[in-house]
């Protein structure tokens, strides 16, 4: 030591006061921290802490099961089990993928699939979904080995199963997940909603309401205890007025071709059977479809996605012959209560109009022209009529106008000149038509023209006449009280002429329907109608064979009646495009829907005596 | 035997003993969900380091004065080695396999610096180029064998310590000032050599939510630990954040979140008293210890202690960067324990040594 002692003794006792400082300094800087954290911002982290631990968990409610009339389900809700990982917890994405590919028994190309399902996420927090649909046989095996494949779940849930998915597509329609607008609604990105038919139209109804609970989780998101729970609100079950036997009864008399058939209760407007061919299947819509197949519904020629019973209008051809008819009672046109002859053709300046029977009906009453069709009758007591009656009686027996049926859109079918837009195509199409020709009027007596009407139109109207004018809301839940929307201006006895008459169509050997419909279980009454197709397929569709394109030029037929004659139970409107001949094509299907109604009370007797 | 016994620490010794019934309690809150095999684990590792502690305060300091410099040598050599034939755990080469057990020579090197350390300044101090010169480079060679491997908890361990011997050895202030200015300007040099691996961890600080899921997780967890554990603590063994899992390592680096989660501010504070209290009694130890070399012993003892605890509450309150030290006598861990119950075994040998005596160079020390 080179310094004096003291001195040096001296300097380390001043080096020591500043270690004994130093101490309270440091530790006094670690207690300040902990104090802004514990005290100062205690209430910021115990939010964040209890954010942490809980975690909100919605609970999916049930979706209400649809029934027939008879409780035969239509749509049902079937347990199934998903596999989903979350990819941020996956140390070795392979191998567990390689693990779950054993297990879950996936081919090299689903595998492949699902590992670029995985890369490409955006949220490697969030799970995502790599196997659906399946059956607790085939997760149980991965069920027990969870544990040792941290990130992976398995999660029940449920699906909607259509076991008539084909038969009734249109009418119950499909659901498919929440979609952004949806989800900025209030549903959960994991819901499925209603897109068409009853299960858009009774959404509220059938979808019931997310419960949730709070769900007290570790760092690895795995539930350790409930903390509470509100439980979700359960869809109601709906019961249509929908009957399937008839509905697959009329299925099965239309067999391949492209139509629709709408079976109403004449008194209660309930829709019995409403069926558009050709459908398709709605199951394929659960798991989310495939586009490929969504392209090839889209682009069918046969439009399988339209509901040809409420959505698309077509001539009604002479099942409108009835609202001329009525028409021509109401304004007390003599020719209604009186007759004219038929010679097979009406001249109408240079023009020649000819009924459908070229050699002529001969001497021709409302009742008869009404049997066997007469056009020529028609297009007199039309003439005579004027388009404005006319127009008013379409109205007045329910078309033209929306049946308010709970599936939207529904298309309305033209009268035309009510039909602004009708009326401002006429102005606008040629220079020369500035008007309306007399000649359209009488065609349009005969429904055709630029009249159209809807299946379901035509068959409430059948029921209208069949129950004294009534005009009904179709319904599709079972047993509800009728809805009159409106009573046609109709004399009872004028309804009765007119009622005959469509009960000759059957009875009488000349009528149009007889063959088909004469023998019968039921007394049944109705109309044909055959509507001739003025479209012209042009070139642009080359891949047309000559047959399809005879085809496509065939009419289309046109049955529209009710039954039992005496006490009407139900209205039916069958339409077939490109059938042919009402009598031939369509009646045979109304046959078979008699058939099977008779058939069904028959049994549902011997059932309860 | 009864001279050595009146003449202990009482209150080193309550102090110790206290924070080892605190460390034991606070570790059951965290491993008692989990491997409670820790914790059986932990109680051996007490009584086999306060058998090495008793054992310490019958070593005379003559013997560690002699023995330090072959301790030096051999230190610094199997830290040469490591870089050669050392093992990799996790990225870092910092462990040599000695058939039988795994030894880090950089564990061995923080000691044996502080005694080579005391020793070079028992007989001198620190001014003149060689008295500082000589200490600076026995510290700055492991230094930067230890960096390399890369080891910075350690390192700093290292520098703190052979700093504070500096110091108490008699460093001119004027020095002192203008090695720490040059501390600083050499900082963005250090940046340039750190890893990858450590910015991120000086990154995270600044922002620990800017990656909130990956380095930032754990300073946020845990902040979010002891902030929601507020005055009083959510109770014994009723914190979420560490029942949960959200807390990795929660029973080594990062158990003082526990602590205060559980305990809350209440038993933060009586945590740093209590280290206070022994920190305080170290030093007091060391400065009417009966020699110099015994003096310097004590300080470069409570130096270590001192970077440990400020490090780790520091690091597992957001304050510094994330440094893999353990909180002493409270962390899970073995070794670690057992050499901290030596080191405070060598300071309970001074004062034992000191019983009675005249601290050095006062008026009637033997030195003076």
């Amino acid at each position: 030591m080179r310094n004096k002692p003291l001195e040096v003794r001296h300097r380390f006792d001043v080096r020591m006061l500043f270690f004994y400082a130093a101490i309270p300094l440091l530790l006094g800087l670690l207690l300040f921290q902990i104090m802004r954290l514990q005290w100062f911002e205690h209430d910021k982290y115990m939010l964040q802490s209890d954010q942490n631990r809980l975690n909100l968990v919605p609970i999916l409610p049930v979706r209400g099961e649809i029934t027939d009339v008879h409780g035969k389900k239509l749509a049902i809700n079937r347990i199934a089990y998903r596999v989903s990982l979350v990819p941020e917890r996956i140390d070795k994405l392979d191998d567990t993928l390689n693990k779950l590919a054993g297990m879950l028994a996936w081919t090299p190309a689903k595998r492949a699939l699902i590992h670029k399902r995985v890369k490409r996420t955006r949220r490697p927090d969030r799970p995502v979904l790599l196997d659906d649909k399946l059956q607790w046989a085939q997760v149980s095996p991965l069920a027990a080995r969870l544990h040792h494949l941290p990130g992976v779940d398995v999660t029940a849930g449920s699906y909607r199963l259509y076991p008539y998915a084909n038969l009734t597509s249109h009418l119950i329609g499909y659901l498919s997940l929440a979609r952004e607008s949806d989800i900025d609604a209030g549903f959960l990105p994991t819901e499925f909603i209603g897109r068409t038919g009853v299960e858009k139209s009774f959404e509220t109804v059938l979808h019931g309401h997310p419960g949730h609970q709070r769900e007290e989780v570790d760092a690895r998101g795995r539930r350790v205890a409930v903390v509470n729970r509100t439980p979700p609100v359960m869809g109601e079950q709906i019961q249509l007025a929908l009957d399937v036997d008839v509905q697959q009864a009329a299925s099965d008399a239309l067999g391949d071709r492209t139509g629709a058939v709408v079976v109403l209760d004449v008194n209660t407007g309930g829709v019995i059977a409403m069926l558009s061919k050709p459908g398709y299947d709605t199951n394929r819509f659960i798991t989310g479809l495939e586009s490929q197949q969504w392209q090839s519904w889209l682009n069918n020629p046969e439009k399988p996605l339209l509901n040809r019973a409420t959505q698309a209008a077509y001539p009604p051809a002479s099942t409108f012959k009835l609202v001329t008819g009525l028409a021509g009672l109401k304004r007390g046109i003599r020719l209604a209560r009186g007759s004219t002859t038929c010679p097979g053709y009406l001249k109408l300046a240079d023009r020649k109009l000819h009924c459908w029977k070229h050699w002529g009906h001969g001497k021709v009453s409302l009742h008869k022209a009404l049997v066997q069709s007469c056009d020529v009758y028609f297009y007199k007591l039309g003439d005579q009529l004027g388009m404005a009656a006319i127009s008013d009686a379409a109205s007045d027996w329910g078309l033209g106008e929306k049946t308010h049926i709970a599936l939207p859109p529904e298309a309305r079918g033209i009268i035309p000149t009510h039909s602004p837009y009708m009326m401002a195509a006429i102005k606008n199409s040629h220079s020369k038509r500035k008007k309306w020709f007399r000649g359209e009027t009488m065609i349009t007596a005969i429904g055709q023209g630029s009249l159209t009407a809807t299946p379901l139109q035509i068959a409430r109207l059948a029921a209208a006449i069949a129950n004294g004018g009534k005009i009904l809301k179709p319904q599709l839940l079972a047993n509800r009280a009728a809805d009159v929307l409106h009573q046609a201006d109709v004399k009872p006895g004028d309804l009765l002429k007119i009622q005959q008459a469509m009960r000759d169509v059957v009875r009488n050997p000349h009528g149009t329907a007889h063959r088909a419909l004469f023998h019968a279980a039921w007394t049944a009454a109705g109309k044909t109608g055959t509507a001739q197709v003025v479209k012209i397929y042009r070139g642009n569709d080359k891949n047309i064979s000559k047959e399809e394109l005879l085809r496509r030029h065939k009419d289309h037929a046109w049955f529209m009646g009710y039954a039992p004659f005496k006490h009407p139970q139900i209205a039916i409107a069958v339409f077939v495009e490109h059938g042919g001949h009402g009598g031939s094509a369509a009646a045979p299907v109304a046959a078979a829907i008699i058939e099977a109604m008779a058939k069904k009370q028959v049994t549902a007797m011997v059932q309860s005596q | 035997m009864i001279r050595m016994f009146r003449s202990l620490d009482w209150i080193l010794l309550a102090s110790l003993l206290s924070l080892a019934v605190l460390g034991m309690i606070v570790l059951y809150a965290a491993v008692h969900q989990g491997d409670t095999g820790l914790w059986h684990k932990q109680a051996i590792f007490w009584a086999v380091g306060m058998a090495v502690f008793g054992a310490l305060c019958f070593l005379p300091l003559r013997l560690l004065g002699l023995a330090c410099w072959p301790m030096f040598g051999i230190a610094l050599l199997l830290l040469a080695l490591v870089p050669i034939i050392g093992d990799v755990h996790m990225g870092a080469r910092r462990w040599l396999d000695l058939g039988v057990a795994s030894l880090q020579p950089s564990e061995i090197m923080k000691w044996a610096l502080i005694f080579v350390l005391a020793n070079w300044f028992a007989s001198r101090e620190a001014r003149g180029l060689i008295e500082i010169g000589a200490p600076l480079l026995m510290a700055a060679v492991p230094a930067g064998l230890i960096i390399i491997q890369p080891d910075l908890g350690t390192t700093l361990v290292l520098l703190f310590a052979a700093t504070a011997m500096i110091i108490a050895a008699g460093l001119p202030w004027r020095l002192l000032f203008l090695a720490v200015a040059g501390g600083i300007a050499s900082l963005p040099v250090l940046w340039h050599f750190m890893h990858d691996y450590q910015k991120q961890r000086v990154l995270t600080l600044l922002d620990p939510q800017s990656d909130p899921l990956g380095a930032g997780y754990h300073v946020i967890q845990s902040t979010i630990a002891i902030g929601s554990g507020g005055l009083f603590g959510k109770g014994f063994l009723h914190g979420t954040q560490d029942r949960l899992h959200f807390l990795p390592e929660q029973h080594t680096d990062f158990i003082f979140s526990v602590l205060a989660e559980e305990g809350g501010f209440i038993a933060v504070a009586l945590l740093l008293i209590l280290y206070a209290l022994l920190i305080s009694r170290i030093l007091f130890i060391g400065h009417r210890a009966h020699n110099r070399f015994a003096s310097l012993l004590c300080i470069g003892i409570a130096a270590i202690f001192t970077l440990y605890i400020t490090v780790n509450i520091g690091m597992v309150s957001g304050l510094f960067p994330v440094v893999g030290l353990p909180l002493p006598f409270i962390s899970y861990g073995g070794s670690a324990l057992v050499t901290m119950l030596a080191a405070l075994g060598l300071v309970m040998r001074v004062a034992i040594e000191s019983q009675d005596a005249i601290p050095w160079q006062r008026p009637g020390s033997p030195l003076a």
